[in-house]
Parts: C-alpha cells; structure tokens; sequence
C-alpha cells in the first residue's frame, strides 16, 4: 500500500479530482494549505508599507493506493495538476504500514 | 481591579479637597436650577410636547416672522419702520381673530416637521455607528473581529450614559442664552451657564440626569440629535487605540469623552458659549463656525485618539528594529467597503440634519455638497495612491471619502458646489500625506488612519470654511449680522475668498484652539490613568488576540484551529 500525496494549485483540484476518479480511485482527502517551493512569494504594498508575500494558498490531496495503482494515479495528477508556469506544485509517494475502515475494522489493502 | 477606598489610597487631604469640589458642584447645580425657580415668568418644561410651537414659530421662506414683534429700541434708525409694521399687525390681528388661531397650528406644524427631520437624520447618525463597526473590524487583523466590535458597541453604550447623566447639561444647558434651536422650539429652560456668562459662557449647567428642565419635549429633540454626534467622536477613538487598549481603560476614554471632553468644547461652539460669541464680543466674523461638526466632532475625536495613541504606543511588531513600519493587511475589504458607504448613507443625516428643520431649504445644498466632497475625496485618494504605489489601495480610497466627508462636514452649509469638490479633492490629498506622516515620521500607529481622517482633515473643513464661505447663507448666524453684513441684507457666513479676512482668522483660531485642547486634554488625563496602571493589554495577550483574553470568545471561532498566525506578526491571510 502506497500513499500519495500531492500539492497542487487551488485552481487545478477539480481537473484532479475528475481524472482520479476516471480510474476508479475510492476516495481521497482534501486540504487547504499555504506554501510555496521555487514560487517564492512577491513584495505588495500596505498603506504605504511593505510586505511579503510568502506563503501561498495550496491544496493537498491525499490518497491510498495498491502498488499497482501507484502509476496511474500520479500519471493522472499530473495531467490535471500542469499548467506549465512555476507552482504547479510537486506529489509525494510514502509507504503505507496500514490502513483501517473505522467502521468495519477492516485492514490491509481491502481497507483502501 | 482592586477595590481599595478612596481614603485609604489618597490620603485625608485629597479626600477633603475632593468633598468640598463635590459640594460646591452640586451648589453651583441647586443654585442653578433654585434661580430658574425664583425668576419670575421663568419659562417651563413642556415634557408632553402640548405647548410647543404656536403663531411665534410661523415664519415665511426668508425667515420673517409671523408675528411682528413691538420694536424696543427707539434709538434705532429703523424705529419707525418697525413701529409702524408693529401697529399694522395689531390692527390686522384684531381684524382677523382666526387668522390667528390658524397660525398656532401652523406653528405646530411647522415645529412638528422640524422635529421628525431632526430626529430621523438623529436616526441616520446612530445607524453610522454600525458603519463605523464594519469599517475598523475590517481594517484590523482577525483575532481582534470580537475586540473590535465590542469597543465599538460598548463606546455606543457608555459615552451615551455619560453625556445622559451630565454632558448633555455641560454642552447645552445654557443653549437658550446665545443660540436657541428656533426651528425645534427654542429650548429656552435651558438658559444657565454653571461656569462663565453673557458671550462668554464656558459650560452648561441645566439639565442634569435630563430631568427639570431638560424634560421637555423641544430639548429632548435635541438631546437625541446630539447624543448621536457626541457618540461619533466617541467611537472614533477606537480607530486609532485599537489592538493593544484593555476594555477597562477603554470604557474609563469613552466616559472621558462623553461626559467631559467632547460637552466642554460642544458648549463653546454650538452651545452659545464663548468661540460661537466671538463675532459679537471681539467682532470676528460670525464668530467661530462649525455647521455639522468637523471640528467638534471631528477634530475633538481625532487629535483625542492621537493623544491616546501616543500614550500606549504602537502594536508590537509594527516598527521593525531599523524603525521602518510594518504592513498589518485589513482582514475583511468586505466589511471596510461596506462600512464606508454606511458612514456616507449616515453623513446624509449628520450634515443636512444640522439645520434641525426641514423648513430650512438650504438642506439640499447640504446634502449635495457633502456627497461631492465624499467622492472627490475618494477620487483623489485613489489616484494619488495610484501615483505613489501604483496601484488604487481600497482602504485609502474608502478613508478618502470618509476624510472629504469629515472636512466639508464644518462649510457644507455655507459654500457652493465648486467649493465643495476643492474642499474634497484638498482633503483626499490631505489624509493620504497624513497617513504616510504618521506611520512614517510621526511613528504614531493609526490602525484605522483616524488621526488623519478626523484629525487633520476636520481641522482643515473647519479652516476651510473661513476661505470658501461665500455668504449665501447663514443671515445673523450666532446673531450677527442679521439687519445686514459687509454692507448687504441676507449676506451670510462669508470667507476669505468672498471678502471677510476676520471669518478665516476666528476659523483658524479656533479649529487650532480645539485640536489642542482635545489633544492636551486627553493627553494630560490618560497619561495621568496610564502611570496609575497600563492601559496596555499583556504582550502575550496582544500577540495572541484579544479576543478570548478580553472577551472569552472568538470573532469567528472557526478560526480556532486554522488561526496559523495567531502569535506571528505575518498577515493572516496570504494574497
């Protein structure tokens, strides 16, 4: 069991969540975050003042998969989530060591 | 608080001054209220509103009254004019009985719809007070929403109470000596000055607790209207203190405000005292003008919150350790935006209300005038702005119009339309350069810019009167001039501009007179309060929000666990 966890621009998440979906994915989490990578921030002005603006409002979107959906579904992030300019954001794969459904008490991959 | 005795802490003597202070107060009060009892024909309090308004309040369009009165000055060149439309009227009275009780009902009337004007634009001025709440909750960080609220309800709440009890005495208790409300009744049981007399009367001393004398319909009238202007330049502080004020000390500035600072100077200006006498006594002009208030008001509330700002310092964090200010972004443009055009709907009642009448037409000059300062206030903020910055900052493009408003609040009555837009455009240039002057060089932090909207730009429409005022209106203001000025019957408040040099010199005397008198006041006061105890809340408490600590609840406690900035100084929300 893998889990992937992607940062991507607010704009972007319905693209994502439409081909994620297409390949039959059973769910996925979604958060709202600030960040920012080789985006950095830039300088506006307050009142006269200066500040910066660092910090940019991302999503993140987790989901847990089977090793053999790995692929595909980074595959299908990254399609939804490209726009080309610096700040598409970058996805992230970890291993999984379970996975429970509260419900039932299921583990393993048939809790996914 | 600890609650020790007064005694205990101060000492006997300072107990012993104090009583006899108290004594001769309330002496000075008796004896005020035991003269009115004594004099003979001593008018009385009409709390049902059942004799106010009769045949002596009918007026024609150009203010002549109805009932001629019997010349008493036989040495007049008029006399025998006046002598002889006196004698005219008697015979026609007697001629026609019903004519006359015709025109009680006419004076009824004509009271009536002074009243409904003066209370409803009285309504359209408190309603600024949810204006200005939504204004200052949106210019502030998000962990104070609740603060700021509250300081804006509870300045409603205890400036109200503290002008109920005694401002409304101190400001207009004598209002019927020099400057009786005609177009309301006249008010005349409140005619005693408790401190100064004749032109130069220093503080009201009818009226107390609004009982006696001031239980009268026509002053009641007026009570309303100028509570809610009192009210406004006791919620203007909070633009300037907000943030890092504890709520005590808050409520100890607004009892300061409603009870004594803003009636003191209130009595000298629209309550018949000294500077509205000035035309008479030293014969400057129509003696010291404000129609609506940009000094009284204004002024008073922003040069007060200055002081208070100065006292507590900045917020923690606004100057970096080179001294550059930070920038603290508005949490809600929403609300900032919203506010503004509340506060404009509210100037509608503030600066035509101020004629206390209907039947003055000149109230749709007023309302003009006022919006056209609004928005060429706003205009050349923003292009300024857009000049300096490169782009049009909203919250300088809304205090634009707040400062056009505040600046042509003191001449909206006496200038023209042309007049109005300069004084706009004057006052948006103005309040931007305050802005930068006071975070940059003065290092005042002005969360809200009020010290530059009300400050500044109040003392400027009060000096802009005494150059713009071109005499069309404004016959015999403060009872001068009222057969004829500058050589011309019906000439009005005049300016520089239009001929009267000694109009400019009382305005910018005066406006300069109150700005330091609001200032040094305040400043000597809280300074005073402050060295008893802060009135500064804990530096864990500012960087956390004052929210919870002050409050026990949040603005918006969805927040509790998205605030990520709650303790930093990096703005709340990432463009």
């Amino acid at each position: 069991m893998k889990r992937i966890d992607a940062v991507i621009r607010p704009s972007q998440l319905d693209e994502v969540k439409q081909r994620v979906n297409a390949l039959g994915i059973t769910g996925l989490t979604v958060s709202e975050v600030r960040g920012f990578g080789r985006q950095k921030g830039h300088t506006e002005t307050y009142r006269g003042s200066e500040y910066t603006v660092d910090f940019l409002p991302k999503i993140f979107v987790t989901i847990a998969v089977a090793e053999d959906l790995v692929e595909p579904v980074v595959e299908a992030i990254m399609e939804g989530a490209r726009t080309g300019v610096i700040g598409d954001g970058k996805i992230f794969v970890s291993s999984l060591d379970d996975v429970i459904r509260i419900r039932t008490g299921e583990r393993g991959p048939g809790a996914i | 608080m600890r609650f020790l005795s007064f005694q205990r802490q101060y000492g006997r003597r300072s107990v012993a001054i104090s009583r006899a202070l108290l004594i001769l107060l309330l002496a000075q009060i008796l004896s005020g209220s035991m003269c009115a009892a004594f004099a003979d024909q001593a008018p009385q309090p009409d709390p049902a509103g059942t004799a106010t308004g009769d045949k002596n309040s009918v007026a024609d369009a150009a203010g002549n009254p109805f009932v001629v009165p019997e010349p008493t000055d036989t040495t007049s060149p008029d006399y025998a004019k006046n002598k002889k439309a006196f004698d005219d009227f008697q015979a026609q009275a007697a001629r026609e009985p019903l004519a006359l009780k015709l025109a009680d009902g006419v004076g009824h009337d004509r009271i009536g719809s002074n009243f409904s004007w003066t209370l409803l634009t009285g309504y359209l001025v408190l309603f600024m007070q949810a204006g200005f709440a939504l204004l200052t909750c949106g210019l502030v960080r998000k962990k104070n929403a609740a603060h700021l609220m509250m300081l804006n309800f509870a300045a409603y709440v205890f400036a109200f109470l503290a002008y109920y009890a005694v401002g409304y005495a101190f400001q207009f208790g004598a209002v019927a000596v020099n400057a009786s409300p005609v177009n309301i009744g006249g008010a005349p049981t409140l005619n005693h000055f408790l401190i100064g007399s004749g032109q130069w009367g220093l503080l009201g001393g009818k009226g107390f607790f609004l009982t006696g004398p001031a239980y009268d319909a026509g002053s009641n009238c007026l009570t309303l209207f100028e509570l809610v202007f009192m009210e406004t330049a006791g919620y203007i502080i909070v633009g300037a203190i907000c943030e890092r004020i504890t709520f005590w000390a808050f409520l100890l500035c607004e009892l300061f405000i409603g009870g004594l600072l803003y009636p003191i100077s209130g009595c000298w200006v629209w309550g018949g005292g000294w500077l509205s006498q000035l035309g008479s006594s030293m014969h400057l002009g129509h003696g010291y003008v404000d129609f609506a208030g940009s000094s009284v008001v204004h002024a008073v509330g922003g040069f007060c919150a200055m002081a208070l700002a100065l006292i507590l310092g900045p917020r923690l964090g606004k100057y970096g350790p080179d001294g550059k200010p930070r920038a603290f972004p508005a949490s809600n443009i929403v609300f900032v935006v919203t506010g503004t055009f509340v506060l404009l709907f509210g100037w509608m009642g503030f600066n035509p209300g101020s004629t206390l009448g209907a039947t003055d037409l000149r109230i749709a000059v007023v309302a003009v005038n006022t919006n056209l300062a609004a928005v060429a206030g706003s205009a050349a903020a923003m292009l300024l702005w857009y000049r300096l910055f490169g782009k049009p900052d909203i919250t300088m493009a809304c205090n634009g119009m707040l400062a056009g408003l505040v600046a042509i609040t003191a001449p909206c009555a006496f200038v023209s339309p042309t007049a109005s837009v300069i004084i706009g455009v004057f006052a948006g240039v103005l309040v931007c350069l305050g802005v930068l002057f006071n975070e940059r060089i003065l290092k005042i932090d002005d969360p809200c810019g009020a010290i530059s909207v009300h400050g500044y730009c109040g003392w400027f429409g009060a000096v802009a009167l005494g150059i713009f005022a071109d005499g069309a209106y404004g016959s015999g203001w403060n009872g001068v001039g009222a057969a004829a000025y500058l050589g011309k019957t019906g000439q009005g408040v005049t300016g520089l501009l239009h001929g009267d040099w000694s109009q400019f010199v009382v305005q910018l005397g005066g406006a300069t007179l109150l700005a330091i008198y609001a200032f040094g006041a305040t400043y000597v006061v809280f300074k005073a309060v402050n060295a008893w105890r802060s009135m500064r809340v804990s530096k864990e408490v500012e960087l956390e929000g004052l929210d919870v600590p002050e409050f026990g609840m949040l603005g918006y406690p969805e927040d509790a666990v998205q605030m990520l900035s709650a303790g930093s100084q990096s703005p709340q929300r990432a463009v």
